[in-house]
């Protein structure tokens, strides 16, 4: 006698067997020349561009946090449209109240700028005592190189 | 065929564990927000299964709320993250020792 | 059912001015974008009316929103400190120095205040264990911002992740502690868990069991509120790194919130409604659950290792921090006697320590924005130059440590007097103890105000009529309510009813 859960555990294995046995068998068959270009990462078909670790934007960061938040917030509305037709002015308002406060959230972010993509980065001139603003300028030696 | 709840209940208590386990332990300040995580993800299962098991609404309620609890706080996280990261070029835990004793 | 919401909602009216105080802060610093002292009047504004609707809920008893969270004067008494701090923490960050640098956006700071107040004010209500989780959260994750408010300051950025990590970690025990109380009675209603358990502890070894872990995980969460030890390692740093504005409010508003929410949940949840014989104005707990035994070993803690470590310190911000954690300890000696009195006593004490604590935090911010330095060493000769700060911080400071003829002795004075009435003899022995070990520390610090003198003399401190007013309204009440306290200790006794209790 199988159980639910005993046919979900053969389909498993079913799965990991057809999956390994593929590759392994295509790694016993197949023959093994490497050259370099065959073994460059395949971005289909260009000619792949620096790391793969390269470092995101930091304003990726800042968009993922607003969106995070009133994404999570939709999590109230589920429950509330399930309801809604037993409680009616009551939840509306009350979700009407909930939503008014998101909005002012988001105006917020949107006043402040947040989700402006070329937010300009405040240039800070260098300062430093007895110099003055200091400029940018190469040095004998990188002049030489 | 039904699973008993406590199967439930030992599925969460480890996924606690490794969360508790990963706070103490890691040292990047993004991994240990995402075993904080996982802590809050174990408490919600076990809060799902007993709600399901008892056949009250409450549990779930609480799950809602503590989901998007959650949300806000690894927004906070990041965005704190992203402040001591432009001031000390590092997310590391054993780094950020200015304060202490 | 629209009548029973309307009431419902007249009764929650204070907070709900404090939220429409946060929208309005927000709006506003979108259109006064220059002028941040537009918002700081608005919260203010918002505040005192928050308090006045407070004064009108006095002798109200009733629980709102199905159970959700109670409105009695247990409760207001504590939303009146965490206001009172709030309009106090308003006015000094006006004035402070470290805030109003220049180019600095102060708009959200003060939305984030009121945020927090409004979180500790619900903590202080919560009669649901769903409530007090949602409080908690509130009125933490805006004091993590807050910590961090300061973020080119390395120290302020760090004290807010530290905070954040410690308060995700606790935050997170105590969701695990209540999701295994909400599996053992099937209810988060506080009362609805406490008609339940008889019958849990009767279902044998493994169910009690399992009930104190539930209990020890809810505590790691208001330990980590109250700073008790040994949830307390966040304190310190934090209170170092985060502006000292934001230091004095979480000091008093926060550990106000946290002891109410604390008291509700274990008065309410674990009360043993049945026990016959008891002299009034005492309640027994359930039989087979001795959190009495654990909350009294945690104030031992906290006490000892607050005071012992204060002793080592040179930085006065950290000094108070250590000091605050001491003085969680002492009010947790008011929760073990199981008393009105008790109670009574810790009311008493936040009563004073309000404005003690404040005070403090409040002379060190004048001081910090002038010499730049929180170190006591730099406190030298300041006794001379400014006599009347001076002055003023010694008085915080003796209050501090309980002795007369100040508020802080008075506070003292009633929880001891609880804890020998109810048999604690031992723990009012090692309470006393310890303010000896506080006075100690103290007197480093009037040593180096009064008795050493600077070498190269710097010129003295001139403070506003501002900050003169601000400082006498803290002082004032430090020292009258040491020699006439009647009326606070009236007050704490006509507010230890908490809805659902006899």
């Amino acid at each position: 006698m199988i159980t639910d859960f005993g046919r979900v555990l053969i389909f498993l294995i079913v799965g990991v067997v057809f999956v390994a046995g593929g590759l392994i068998v295509a790694w016993l068959l197949r023959p093994n020349r490497p050259y370099p270009s065959k073994l460059a990462t395949y971005e289909c078909g260009e000619v792949p561009v620096g790391d793969t670790r390269v470092r995101f934007n930091v304003r990726f960061y800042v968009v993922a946090l607003i969106f995070l938040i009133f994404d999570v917030e939709v999590v109230f509305l589920f429950p509330w449209a399930v309801v809604y037709k037993n409680l009616g002015w009551f939840a509306f308002i009350e979700m009407l109240v909930f939503l008014g406060m998101l909005a002012v959230g988001y105006a917020y972010v949107w006043r402040k700028g947040d989700l402006d993509w070329d937010k300009p980065a405040p240039k800070v001139p260098r300062y430093e005592k007895g110099i003055g603003v200091q400029e940018t300028r190469m040095t004998e030696e990188e002049i030489a190189v | 065929m039904e699973i008993p709840l406590s199967y439930y209940l030992c599925l969460s208590v480890v996924l606690f564990v490794v969360g508790v386990a990963g706070v103490l332990t890691r040292r990047n300040a993004i991994v240990v927000f995402m075993c904080i995580e996982l802590m809050l993800n174990s408490v919600n299962l076990t809060l799902i299964a007993f709600s399901s098991f008892l056949g009250s609404i409450t549990g779930q309620a609480l799950v809602f709320f503590a989901m998007a609890v959650a949300a806000a706080e690894a927004a906070v996280g990041l965005a704190i993250v992203i402040a001591i990261y432009r001031n000390k070029r590092t997310v590391d835990i054993d780094k950020i020792n200015i304060l202490k004793w | 059912m629209s009548d029973h919401l309307l009431n419902d909602l007249s009764l929650f009216a204070p907070e709900t001015a404090i939220t429409l105080t946060l929208v309005a802060a927000i709006l506003a610093d979108l259109i006064f974008r220059r002028t941040p002292l537009v918002v700081a009047a608005l919260v203010l504004a918002g505040f005192v009316v928050t308090g006045l609707l407070l004064l009108g809920q006095t002798g109200v008893n009733a629980s709102i929103f199905t159970g959700m969270i109670a409105v009695d004067s247990f409760a207001v008494f504590f939303k009146t400190i965490v206001v009172l701090a709030g309009i106090l923490v308003v006015v000094f960050s006006m004035e402070s120095g470290e805030l109003n640098s220049p180019g600095r956006k102060l708009g959200e700071y003060y939305a984030l205040l009121c945020a927090a107040a409004l979180g500790m004010m619900l903590m202080a209500g919560a009669s649901n264990l769903l409530m007090m989780y949602i409080a908690i959260e509130l009125s933490s994750l805006s004091s993590y911002l807050l910590s961090g408010y300061t973020r080119e300051a390395p120290d302020s950025s760090e004290a807010s992740l530290k905070y954040l990590i410690y308060g995700a970690v606790s935050s997170g025990l105590m969701l695990y502690g209540i999701s295994l109380m909400y599996g053992l009675s099937g209810s988060l209603d506080l009362r609805a868990i406490n008609r339940a358990l008889p019958q849990v502890l009767s279902g044998g070894g493994a169910a009690s069991f399992t009930l104190l872990i539930a209990g020890v995980l809810a505590l790691a969460g208001f330990g980590y509120k109250i700073s008790a030890v040994p949830f307390h390692f966040w304190t310190p740093d934090v209170y170092e790194g985060a502006p000292i504005t934001i230091t004095a409010f979480l000091s008093v508003a926060s550990k106000a919130g946290g002891f109410a929410m604390m008291i509700r949940f274990f008065k309410v949840t674990f009360i043993d409604a049945g026990a016959v014989a008891l002299p009034a104005g005492t309640w027994a707990t359930l039989q087979g659950f001795h959190w009495v035994d654990l909350v009294a070993i945690l104030a031992v803690l906290s006490m000892t290792i607050g005071n012992l470590v204060a002793v080592w310190q040179n930085n006065l911000k950290r000094l108070l921090a250590y000091s605050s954690i001491a003085h969680a300890g002492y009010m947790l000696t008011g929760v073990v006697v199981l008393s009105n009195q008790g109670l009574a006593a810790i009311m008493v004490y936040f009563g004073v320590y309000l404005f003690m604590n404040l005070g403090a935090f409040y002379c060190v911010m004048l001081i910090a924005d002038k010499t730049g330095s929180e170190d006591i060493d730099e406190y030298k000769g300041i006794g001379g130059r400014s006599p009347f700060l001076a002055v003023a911080l010694a008085v915080f400071l003796v209050s501090l440590t309980g002795l007369p003829p100040t508020a802080g002795f008075i506070g003292k004075l009633y929880l001891f007097a609880a804890l020998i009435n109810s048999g604690w003899t031992w723990l009012a022995i090692v309470a006393a103890l310890n303010s000896v070990i506080a006075l100690y520390y103290y007197v480093r610090v009037f040593r180096n105000m009064f008795l050493r003198t600077e070498e190269p003399s710097s010129p003295g401190i001139t403070l506003s009529w501002l900050q003169n007013a601000a400082l006498v309204v803290l002082l004032v009440p430090t020292l009258l309510l040491g020699l006439y306290f009647t009326p606070l200790v009236q007050l704490a006794q006509a507010s230890v009813r908490l809805f659902g209790t006899p």
